[in-house]
């Protein structure tokens, strides 16, 4: 009889310890989150100024460091080597043609892609008017890309030229042009 | 005059209609529990099967460089890696409980891609559990980042798979305080 007594109240301790620990386990609720995407390579270009930039032949870059910059040779004229920026360099071609130059830097960097080189090309936007010739590095330019390198390593900076020549019979005028450059994975 | 009024009155419970009565003993158990829902962040990606807890984003194309998917950010390019970036919301419902706050940890179902880390409010993910969050209010939409963070090495050479859908799935769990 004892021993019946005693089961049940071991039976009943049993019960509330249980209800007791299904009570102290904190409640959890889990969900998923599924993230999906693709990875692209892709590679960029900016133009930054040169190392030297203010000496002669190193004009400052608005907004150095991006992909869309400003070049500002300044004023220059045929007559008398006469120019008004100290950062171009002036010269005279021959007997007929002035040439105002100033050279910057363009960056490729590159990411996801195992490709070692890229090519550059670049155009103009518009044609010139007539007696203006608008180069990088002795290539005259165009509207339609003309390639300047094959072959350049990214992430290293390299050295471009602009060049405006511009002949003596060409009327005074602003000479503006949008060139743009294009980088191609090799 | 009293005699009279006695018998008027035994009149009158002889003409009541017979009653019956009855009761129901309803019986309710009322369990207590919590559930974890996501939600689309306003200005982001908006996610696949929002509202339940098996949801997913889509960052779509991620580059360094090129564009992204409407409600995808890239905050930072750095030499070596890019970070893409998108906020989604989780919402903790409680019932039953004294609990006022939850416990929010989270984890990767497995590890991730080459040349990938994800990472929920700054904080790295890998397979084991990480806590987000020790005191957090139940009922409301909490708004959490969800960045991605890529190699920019070729694939092959450290960095990811490219032109290729990679999935993963993280675990989130939410712990009543």
């Amino acid at each position: 009889m004892t021993s019946g007594r005693g089961g049940k109240v071991l039976a009943i301790l049993m019960c509330a310890v249980a209800a007791l620990s299904a009570h102290a386990t904190a409640q959890t609720s889990s969900a998923q989150l599924s993230v999906n995407l693709t990875v692209q390579s892709s590679i960029s270009l900016i133009f930054k100024d040169n190392a030297s930039v203010g000496t002669a032949g190193f004009c400052p870059l608005t907004n150095s460091g991006t992909n869309n910059v400003g070049l500002d040779l300044g004023t220059a004229a045929f007559p008398g080597n006469s120019h008004t920026s100290t950062c171009v360099n002036y010269t005279h071609l021959n007997g007929a043609i002035y040439q105002v130059s100033s050279a910057f830097d363009v960056l490729v960097t590159k990411s996801n892609t195992s490709s070692p080189t890229y090519r550059l090309a670049a155009q103009t936007s518009t044609v010139p008017p007539n007696g203006v010739t608008w180069l990088i590095d002795n290539t005259a330019l165009t509207t339609g890309f003309q390639t300047l390198d094959t072959a350049d390593n990214f992430g290293q900076a390299i050295t471009k030229t602009l060049q405006v020549q511009v002949r003596n019979n060409v009327p005074a005028q602003v000479l503006q042009e949008t060139i743009t450059f294009l980088a191609t994975a090799n | 005059m009293a005699a009279v009024m006695v018998l008027l009155s035994s009149a009158a419970v002889w003409a009541q209609n017979p009653t019956a009565s009855g009761v129901i003993n309803g019986t309710l158990v009322n369990k207590d529990g919590i559930t974890l829902l996501f939600n689309s962040d306003p200005q982001s990606v908006t996610l696949g099967g929002a509202g339940t807890s098996a949801a997913s984003l889509d960052f779509g194309s991620i580059s360094a460089f090129g564009p992204l998917a409407a409600g995808v950010t890239r905050p930072t390019v750095t030499a070596t890696n890019y970070t893409v970036r998108s906020l989604f919301d989780i919402q903790v419902i409680q019932g039953g409980l004294t609990s006022t706050t939850y416990t929010l940890q989270a984890q990767l179902a497995a590890a991730a891609p080459t040349g990938l880390s994800y990472r929920v409010d700054a904080i790295t993910l890998g397979t084991a559990s990480q806590t987000l969050q020790t005191t957090a209010t139940y009922g409301v939409d909490i708004q959490h980042s969800l960045d991605l963070v890529i190699l920019k090495a070729a694939p092959g050479a450290g960095g990811p798979a490219t032109g290729t859908p990679l999935t993963t799935t993280i675990n989130f769990t939410a712990t009543a305080n």
